[in-house]
């Protein structure tokens, strides 16, 4: 067979498979740069920030990734545990709202508890009222603007990644292997630490390395509580420093944690298609909770849906009345509709990429292609401060590149065409969320039997025709909930918004951390709190999921 | 010439080899079944026909056109070859009639539909034309699919497995009506299928296939049901009773009898095959080796029953039970000695030292009266 495996060693090469390579490369192209910028040798920035900050960077950054790990652990698997495994009154409603937190972006609700418990804030004027305190000598208080503080921020919002994986891997466990546990002898709750926890743990360990990523790409709540991370220690030697390749340099460093990260989480994702022994679901038959465990369950659960959302949203909403004059300023119109206008063109292009990509792999599923797919969609990982920097650094060298050539045949300068404009930031959103949308299409067309191809095209369609009139309208459904997953992204993005957004643009996030940061929370309360109503829909899109999908749950089991 | 001509093919995914060197002419206008059992490659020759499966090594050549070799990629939309599938691969988002008209490209609407209407009419589907697939049953779904298939005219229709979607009733239905339909539009067709009886009941000229795409032999199905050219071809059809002999004098002596044989060696060992039909039981009990009954199974018209050589036949323990085809009015019960004899013209005799070399080695057994001289 050696002389045909020559023979057709090219023949992968046409549109699908060519563009399909192209596009990841383009995709990957910012990350590479960062490699690049940060192994040029330059000046002695790096044994400066060796012997200086990068100690603080790192201790911190891991601090405050054990903090939210720990904290989202607890509170996604016990909420998961509870709602999966006890019934108790109001169950049903925190299945769902336990999801709510997701819609909130961490930087919004430190703005809110920092302006609820910092010193002039009405929690702390309510003490010394209550107990006589005039001066803030004279108690303790946590101080809202810590390490600790920006943890229980991200905490708060992150947790619904492990609640929402754990839970999956709760329902899915065979309720046999439950009981066979119980009928062994063991209690209920030895039987979660020594069975159903060990089932999960893959599942587990999934939803931690999300939150660990989502926390290393969180810049505004860093930024507001000065905690120094990693990525704010990218901008500060960035902007602050002006020394572009010190922040390439901590960049690269920073993408070690991510590699870990993501080799996490792959090698969980491979453990967990093993952990299925048997695939009867029954519904699980729970525990009723009386008494005592039964409010603290309800406790439980509510803690982190008022803390995570009812609180700030109503916080919030107050503002957004109070302030209504100051707030619904035809600014913020603008910002909005910038907003919008960035995050729907890169969920268009991002589904119609991810759409590409997804039937390049499917028409030819070469080694390259299918890697190159792969090493695409890897971008979900890599903070947002790594690729603004990277983008930035890619596109100035094209800026300079046609910039030069210009000059040199035509004298024109071009100056600055791509970095610094809309386009750098739908390029820095189109790396980033690419995998979202290439996951969710390459699901769904994996569910199409590759004899609908088969039969559309020997009907005399060809890969094109076969794509637009098979394809699309049979994965309609998941292509607009993966539009609207990049949308609502999109509009809550911060990092990568701050720094590659064109001067005097705004939208709504970075209007929000501008105003929020200058602690006129009231102002920006009405932005706020329409990047909290954008981030509702794929919660509902979820919870609707949920209530839809229960393995081994008939409509009656639920009516009952 | 017309027809489908394949040469030398191979082709393997990864490290499996699935064709090794296979070759293969169709002729136009004929009705082909590709008889073999799984991993004998027939799926994969279908597909490298159709192009959906891009050739690795060898030629086809369409019509006199060569469509695919190793340099050579005409796509599945430019060959003009129809296709159906084992799970009849209709558009679940379509209707009935735009499944139809989906492979009339080029045709005005109106046109379209009404060529659509007229090949649903032909599979009695005219009704269901606004219907969506999940509506219909599975046989009904098959009905469309081939209505779909055969919309554009195709120079050869492929058929994968056509009929093991359907339950055992339906399939003898359905295999008529398509038969009906396909001569009807006189396409030339090569249909795939593990089931000899359904090639039997389609085919004008079967290929059976071994191991890697080989053929072992290629013929109407007279020819292969009664002149088998290889032990696995004769084992395809139902049961087989199976005897080791040697050649001595020309003949072959088994515990029914002796066969005449001509072109085999002296001493040379030998598998000898023998229909149900081909051992005669005696309820006279005149001649040959005296029989036990074991059990009679009706099927219908026939029986099939199950008997032990006695131990004076002098039979090797594993050859003395035999399955017999006897006329369902056989009635073991109202005699006491029956015996056994075998009629030649369903014996069939090959070399048990031919290792490999099968192809084209059939020896068949002279005919001759029944029973031992």
């Amino acid at each position: 067979m050696a002389p045909t495996a020559k023979m057709n060693s090219w023949s992968w090469i046409n549109v699908w498979s060519i563009g399909t390579v192209l596009i990841a490369a383009w995709v990957v192209l910012p990350i590479v740069a960062v490699l690049y910028i940060g192994l040029t040798p330059s000046d002695e920035i790096w044994t400066h920030l060796a012997s200086t900050v990068l100690p603080l960077y790192i201790s911190t950054t891991l601090q405050l990734m054990i903090g939210v790990g720990i904290g989202t652990l607890i509170i996604g698997v016990g909420t998961a545990w509870l709602v999966s495994t006890c019934r108790f009154p109001g169950r049903r409603l925190f299945e769902w709202a336990l999801l709510l937190p997701m819609a909130m972006p961490a930087y919004v609700i430190a703005y809110v508890y920092t302006d609820i418990l910092e010193y002039a804030g009405p929690v702390q004027s309510l003490l010394r009222d209550m107990f006589g305190w005039t001066t803030k000598r004279e108690y303790w208080f946590p101080e809202i603007r810590s390490l600790g503080g920006a943890a229980s921020m991200l905490t708060l919002v992150l947790y619904p990644y492990v609640y929402l994986l754990s839970r999956a891997a709760f329902m899915e466990q065979s309720v046999c292997v439950l009981e066979a546990s119980r009928v062994l002898g063991r209690g209920p709750w030895r039987s979660f630490f020594s069975v159903a926890l060990p089932l999960a743990r893959p599942a587990i360990v999934i939803g931690v390395s999300l939150v660990l990523m989502e926390t290393l790409n969180d810049f505004g709540t860093v930024d507001f509580f000065a905690v120094s991370t990693f990525t704010l220690g990218i901008y500060d030697v960035w902007l602050n420093m002006n020394n572009v390749a010190g922040a390439a340099q901590l960049a690269g460093l920073l993408l070690f944690f991510v590699v870990f990260l993501v080799l996490t989480e792959r090698f969980a994702r491979r453990k967990q298609r093993f952990h299925h022994t048997t695939s009867k679901y029954k519904a699980l038959p729970g525990y009723e909770l009386e008494g005592r465990a039964r409010q603290l369950a309800i406790i439980g659960c509510a803690l982190p849906v008022v803390f995570g959302f009812v609180l700030p949203a109503a916080v919030l909403g107050s503002y957004a009345v109070i302030y209504f004059e100051a707030a619904a300023n035809p600014e913020v119109y603008r910002h909005a509709g910038n907003s919008v206008m960035l995050s729907a063109l890169t969920a268009f292009l991002a589904v119609a990429i991810g759409i590409f990509m997804a039937y390049g792999v499917r028409l030819r599923n070469e080694r390259i292609v299918r890697f190159m797919a792969r090493f695409a969609s890897l971008g979900y990982a890599v903070p947002g401060s790594v690729l603004a920097v990277g983008v930035l650094g890619s596109l100035g060298a094209l800026d300079n590149g046609i910039d030069g050539f210009m000059r040199r045949n035509f004298e024109i300068s071009t100056g600055l065409l791509f970095s610094g404009s809309i386009a750098a930031v739908t390029f820095g959103y189109l790396v980033r969320f690419l995998a979202l949308s290439f996951g969710s299409v390459e699901a769904s067309l994996a569910k199409i039997t590759p004899n609908m191809d088969g039969a559309a095209r020997s009907l005399g369609h060809g890969p094109f025709s076969t794509l637009t009139r098979i394809h699309i309208p049979l994965i309609r459904g998941s292509a607009l909930t993966a539009a609207m997953l990049v949308f609502v992204d999109c509009m809550k993005e911060l990092p990568m918004t701050v720094i590659l957004r064109p001067f005097n643009f705004h939208t709504l996030a970075t209007y929000v951390h501008e105003f929020a940061s200058d602690e006129q929370l009231g102002e920006a309360s009405l932005a706020a709190l329409a990047i909290v109503g954008f981030g509702i829909l794929p919660v509902l899109v979820l919870s609707f999921a949920i209530t839809r999908s229960r393995p081994g749950h008939t409509k009656k089991d639920q009516s009952s | 010439m017309k027809g489908l001509h394949i040469v030398g093919v191979s082709h393997a995914y990864g490290e499996n080899k699935v064709l090794d060197n296979a070759s293969l002419m169709i002729p136009a206008g004929e009705l082909v079944c590709l008889l073999g059992s799984s991993g004998s490659g027939k799926t994969t020759l279908l597909r490298l026909a159709a192009g959906l499966e891009r050739l690795q090594l060898g030629k086809i050549v369409i019509d006199d056109k060569i469509v695919a070799d190793p340099e050579v990629h005409v796509p599945p939309d430019h060959r003009g070859i129809g296709l159906m599938f084992q799970d009849y691969a209709l558009f679940p988002h379509l209707s009935i009639i735009d499944n139809v008209t989906f492979g009339l490209r080029g045709m005005a609407k109106p046109k379209a539909e009404r060529r659509a209407m007229e090949m649903l009419g032909r599979v009695s589907m005219t009704k269901y034309a606004q219907s969506h697939p999940h509506m219909l049953s599975g046989g009904q779904q098959q009905r469309v699919a081939m209505a779909r298939a055969l919309a554009p005219e195709p120079k050869l229709l492929l058929l994968d497995e056509p009929f093991s979607g359907l339950d055992t009733n339906m399939r003898l239905h359905i295999r008529e009506e398509t038969l009906t339909v396909l001569k009807a539009s006189g396409v030339a067709t090569v249909m795939v299928t593990h089931d000899p009886e359904e090639a039997m009941f389609m085919a004008d000229r079967i290929k059976i296939l071994g191991e890697s795409g080989r053929i072992l032999q290629s013929g109407r199905p007279h020819d292969i049901y009664y002149h088998p050219q290889h032990g696995f071809v004769a084992k395809l059809f139902g049961l087989m009773n199976r005897f080791e002999s040697v050649i001595v004098g020309g003949c072959v002596e088994i515990p029914l009898g002796k066969i005449r044989v001509k072109g085999l060696g002296e001493g040379r060992p030998v598998e000898v095959l023998v229909r149900p039909e081909g051992v005669i039981l005696d309820s006279e009990g005149k001649d040959g080796p005296v029989i036990d009954v074991i059990s009679t199974h009706l099927l219908g018209h026939d029986n099939i029953v199950r008997v032990r050589l006695s131990d004076e036949s002098g039979a090797k323990e594993d050859e003395k039970e035999l399955y017999v085809r006897a006329h369902h009015a056989f009635e073991p019960e109202l005699s006491n000695r029956i015996t056994a004899g075998v009629d030649p013209e369903y014996a069939f005799i090959f070399p048990l030292d031919d290792l490999g070399g099968m192809a084209g080695a059939g020896y068949t057994a002279w005919p001759q009266p029944h029973a031992a001289e």
